[in-house]
This record gives structure tokens, C-alpha cells and sequence, in this order.
């Protein structure tokens, strides 16, 4: 018995040793590791971006060619020209985002997506390249006196929004005893308040917006500014700081440029890219 | 086949005006009640358009959503064919092992909502059964010529391992009521048939292939093309996880453009075109298959 015992210390002993020897050997292999499973060695060795994104006016959508056009577009389309690679856009669902990129679908997601503390903890996201603001349109006779937030917040209102965006945290923050509907897509959110089942919706500006300009005789914008500022940035893996450091360095050097700022004008303030869509 | 006279009574004549006129009611509340601005323009742009760089029609989104749409139905139903024939005689064999395996698989996937195991498979075990394998670069390394076969038959290079991944959930899914639409062929068949075959000396695989299979065949082509249908049907559910078919194309579309109610009932017709040709084939072979059998 005490002769097993011995034994069984003995190889504890040894294999600790060894375990204890190999320690410094693996830090070293561990960082080369690191640096070849890092989602910018990979995208390169493929050569092709692979970008998660989802349609989203006037961020990403489809011209009538079928192609994808949209400030999120350039976006990308310059950062993979700027890695030297081909980019790759893949359409994915926005409430479904998240676990798409989590399982390796695309390398990274540049899609609007506001900086959220709940979302950071699935996912590390670059310095902001953006902000943007939830603004809301409401209905001219469901919601004819309303000139405040304060109006809106109210049992009996009725507010609708798109399903997992920012916008559904935004409007249960300023407006928790108002009724949220979300849907899956924005359209469909327009659609439940051009109908009149809502009194209002809360979107990314400059979508709600362009809403009331489209439908002057339905829709108004009860507030003139946008009532949140949202940092926008780009969501990539966690543990992956090589690449993140890049889309760092990218954004600070396109925002030096001006570029970043001279597309943001195209796509937000003026309307010249209406005529690619319809 | 004998022809039925058709005799109109004042019945059916009352009964379609109702009818109608329920359709007209419908369509005007639409018109009032609904805070709509139609525009039919645009749609057809969205099937087909002129290319004008290359001079040529080339298919637009939805086109391109439709023949997504029928490769995937169509490689699932064979590989979902495939899979229920062998569950189904898995069934129906002597050997407790192989009733066990078609037990588990059809009950598992025959008592889940379809959703939920399309997430699960999507995520879960496609996902990384298909990086393990790396399908991925396997089709990048593959010639020019390759690359445009597998487009041309599955999925574009960049979509393809979600394609796939996508068409083996489908078939999977498919293939449990398959398994019971066959098993169920097969145990129709009379008593006497196995018997009388077996008196004749032939085996087991030739009983099964020779009597039983061509008779059983014949009884489960209604129940099997109504499940071809359904396959088409439930391949929209695939759109949830972003298969780039003809519900979530037209799903994009609405979200670009905000032509909700032209685009789903643009898509509702091509899927219309698509069920109806296929149930009207299905009705045809068996037509075909009674006649050949006298």
C-alpha cells in the first residue's frame, strides 16, 4: 500500500516538474498562435474580408442592379483595398448578427453597429467611426399634439421599432411606460405607423427622417434633434487584439483623410444616391 | 377514365358571387384602410433587368432568390429521398440496432419545431463539422471551370459551405417524414406478397426489390409529392439563417426599398408557379404510372 503510495507522489511529482519546465516554452508558442489564428492572418492568407452586414437604409442596401451600395459598403470596400484583399459581403439577419459572427461566418461585422456594453461582452468592438442618433417620426393625427418625449411616454402610446437594433434600448430608456412593438425589419415598423396601429417609431437616424419628407401628408417629426448619440463601430472576436489594433489604426488614419466624414455627407445628407435604388 | 358531367346548379352560381364579392370587399378595404402608396413599377426591374454593360437580360434579386430557392429544394429532396429510403427500411429491419437508429431519428426530429433545429444544426453541427472538413478551401482551390460547375448547381464559393450546410438540415429535417411515408408504403403491402415471393425462393433484397418496392412505390407517390411541396415551403425557413433564397432576398429587398406588400406578393406568385408545377407533374406520373401498370 505505502509502496503505491510513493509511486503515485512521485509521478505527481515529475509530471509537475515537466508541466513547470514546458511553462516558458508554450508562452512563446502561445503568442505565434495567437498571431496566426488572428482573424487579419486569416483574412489575408484567403485573401478576402469577409464583412457580416445587413440591409439597412442608407448604411447597406441593394441598387437596382442587385448590388449592394451604402455608406456601411464604401466603408468596407476601402478598408479591404487598403488590407490589400478582396472583400466579401455577407448578408445576415441583424437580430441573428452576433452568434453569425461568434461562429465564424465573417471576420467582422461593419454594419451600424452601435457600441453597447451588453454587446461588448460578446464581442470587441474598434474605435468608433462613426455616431449616430436615434430619432423618431410619428404619426399626424394619432399623435397630433405630441411635442416632447415626455408626450410619448405614456401607457397608451404605442411605439414600434426594429427588433435587437439600438433603437428598442433607446426608446425603453426615454419611453418605459409607452408600448414597444418590434419587428424584424424597419420597413416593416414604417408600415404598422403609415397604417396607423402605432404612434410613432424610433430609428437610426437619418432614416425616420427621410420618412416624413416621403409621406409630408402621414408623418411628422415631433422632435427636431436626435435624442441619443451613439457610438458606431466595427465587431470582431474577442481575444483577437492584432486585428483590432489594425481597425483602429485604419479608422484614425480615414478619419485623418476626411474620407470618413465626406462619405458620411453623401450617404446622410443628400439624397443623390436615390436614383441607384428604385 | 370516365368523363363527369359538369352540371352548374343555382347553388354554385350564389355561392360565387358571394364569393366574389367577399374578394371585392377584401380589395377595397385594402385600397381605404391601408395607408398604401402601390407602385408595381419597380418590381419587375427586381426579376429581370437589362444589362447595360454587357448588353444582355441578365436576373435580378428575386430571379436569383427563386433559382436559389429551387437548388436547394431540389438537392435536398434527393438527398432527403435518399436519406428516408434507408431510415424507412432501417425501420422495418429484423435487427433491433438499425430500429433503434430510425426510432431516435425520426421521433427526434419529427417532435422539434423545425426552427429550432434548423438553429441547431446551423450553428452547432454544420458549422463546425464543415470548418473541420474545410470546405471552404476546398472549393477556392478547385480550377476555374469547377468553381463555375459548383456555382452553377449549388452556391457561389463565398456561400457555398453555408449552402451546404443549409441543404443537409433541410434534407435531415425532410428525410424523418420521408422515412415514415416509406415505411408505412412498405407495411401496406400485403402479407401474401411477401409470402408468395418467399415460396417463389427469391431472398430478402429481392422480395423487397422485385415485388414489394415497385407496388409500395405506387401507393406512397401522392403522400411523397405532397412532402416534395412541403420541402419547397419549409426551405423559406432556411432565410433565418441567412440563405440567400427567395424569402430572404425578398426580405432584403423590402428593407432597401420599403415596397413591402409588392415584393411579398411578388414572391408569394413565384412560389405559387414553383409548388403548382411541381404538384401538377406529381399528378401526372401517377396518372402515368396507373396507366403503365394497366
Amino acid at each position: 500500500m505505502m509502496e503505491i503510495r510513493r509511486l503515485c507522489l512521485k509521478s505527481m511529482l515529475l509530471v509537475s516538474l515537466l508541466i513547470g519546465m514546458a511553462g516558458p516554452v508554450f508562452a512563446g508558442k502561445i503568442q505565434q498562435q495567437l498571431v496566426k489564428e488572428s482573424a487579419l492572418e486569416v483574412v489575408l492568407k484567403r485573401g478576402a474580408l469577409r464583412v457580416g452586414m445587413s440591409t439597412f437604409v442608407p448604411w447597406a442596401m441593394r441598387d437596382k442592379t442587385g448590388k449592394l451600395i451604402g455608406f456601411e459598403i464604401d466603408v468596407a470596400t476601402r478598408l479591404a483595398n487598403d488590407l490589400g484583399v478582396k472583400v466579401e459581403f455577407v448578408p445576415t439577419k441583424w437580430d441573428g448578427i452576433i452568434p453569425a459572427l461568434l461562429s465564424g461566418k465573417f471576420d467582422v461585422i461593419i454594419g451600424g453597429m452601435g457600441i453597447r456594453p451588453d454587446r461588448n461582452l460578446k464581442v470587441n468592438f474598434s474605435i468608433p467611426y462613426d455616431y449616430t442618433g436615434m430619432s423618431l417620426v410619428a404619426h399626424k393625427v394619432l399623435a397630433a399634439d405630441f411635442r416632447s418625449l415626455k408626450d410619448f411616454n405614456r401607457p397608451d402610446v404605442f411605439i414600434a421599432a426594429r427588433l435587437g437594433s439600438t433603437a428598442v434600448a433607446a426608446a425603453k430608456k426615454f419611453m418605459p411606460r409607452a408600448q414597444l412593438r418590434m419587428f424584424d425589419d424597419e420597413s416593416q415598423a414604417y408600415q404598422e405607423l403609415l397604417n396607423g396601429r402605432v404612434h410613432a417609431v424610433v430609428g437610426s437616424a437619418p432614416m425616420p427622417r427621410f420618412q416624413a419628407i416621403k409621406y409630408p401628408e402621414k408623418l411628422f417629426l415631433p422632435l427636431k434633434t436626435d435624442f441619443t448619440r451613439e457610438p458606431i463601430g466595427f465587431a470582431i472576436r474577442k481575444g483577437d487584439f492584432d486585428t483590432l489594433n489594425t481597425l483602429n489604426n485604419w479608422i484614425r488614419v480615414v478619419e485623418a483623410e476626411g474620407w470618413l466624414r465626406e462619405r458620411k455627407v453623401y450617404w446622410f445628407e443628400t439624397k443623390d444616391w436615390e436614383d441607384m435604388l428604385r | 377514365m370516365r368523363k363527369r358531367k359538369t352540371k352548374i346548379t343555382f347553388l354554385d352560381i350564389t355561392l360565387l358571387i358571394l364569393l366574389l364579392a367577399a374578394a371585392i370587399y377584401v380589395l377595397h378595404r385594402i385600397k381605404v384602410g391601408l395607408q398604401y402608396n402601390w407602385d408595381w413599377v419597380s418590381i419587375p426591374q427586381y426579376l429581370i433587368r437589362y444589362d447595360e454593360g454587357s448588353e444582355r437580360w441578365v436576373t435580378n434579386i428575386l430571379m436569383q432568390g427563386l433559382f436559389t430557392t429551387i437548388r436547394l429544394s431540389f438537392w435536398s429532396t434527393v438527398l432527403a429521398t435518399f436519406i428516408g429510403t434507408v431510415i424507412g427500411l432501417c425501420r422495418l429491419s429484423k435487427g433491433l440496432f438499425s430500429r433503434l437508429i430510425g426510432r431516435t431519428y425520426v421521433e427526434l426530429i419529427r417532435n422539434l419545431p423545425p426552427l429550432v433545429l434548423i438553429f441547431i444544426f446551423y450553428f452547432f453541427l454544420t458549422d463546425q463539422i464543415m470548418t473541420s472538413i474545410g470546405v471552404d478551401e476546398f472549393v477556392k482551390s478547385r480550377s476555374e471551370n469547377v468553381q463555375a460547375f459548383l456555382t452553377f448547381f449549388f452556391a457561389s464559393p463565398p456561400l457555398f459551405s453555408a449552402f451546404l450546410s443549409a441543404l443537409i438540415t433541410l434534407a435531415l429535417f425532410e428525410g424523418a417524414y420521408i422515412a415514415e411515408i416509406v415505411r408505412s408504403g412498405i407495411q401496406s403491402i400485403e402479407r401474401g406478397q411477401w409470402e408468395a415471393s418467399h415460396a417463389l425462393g427469391l431472398s430478402w433484397w429481392q422480395q423487397m426489390r422485385y415485388v414489394v418496392l415497385p407496388q409500395a412505390t405506387q401507393r406512397i407517390l401522392p403522400p411523397l409529392g405532397g412532402q416534395f411541396i412541403s420541402t419547397i415551403k419549409d426551405s423559406a425557413i432556411v432565410s433565418i439563417i441567412s440563405i440567400q433564397e427567395l424569402t430572404f432576398q425578398g426580405m432584403e429587398l423590402m428593407s432597401a426599398t420599403y415596397l413591402t406588400f409588392e415584393v411579398w406578393i411578388t414572391v408569394t406568385a413565384l412560389y405559387f408557379i414553383l409548388t403548382m408545377a411541381l404538384s401538377l407533374s406529381v399528378e401526372r406520373l401517377e396518372i402515368y404510372m396507373r396507366r403503365s401498370e394497366g
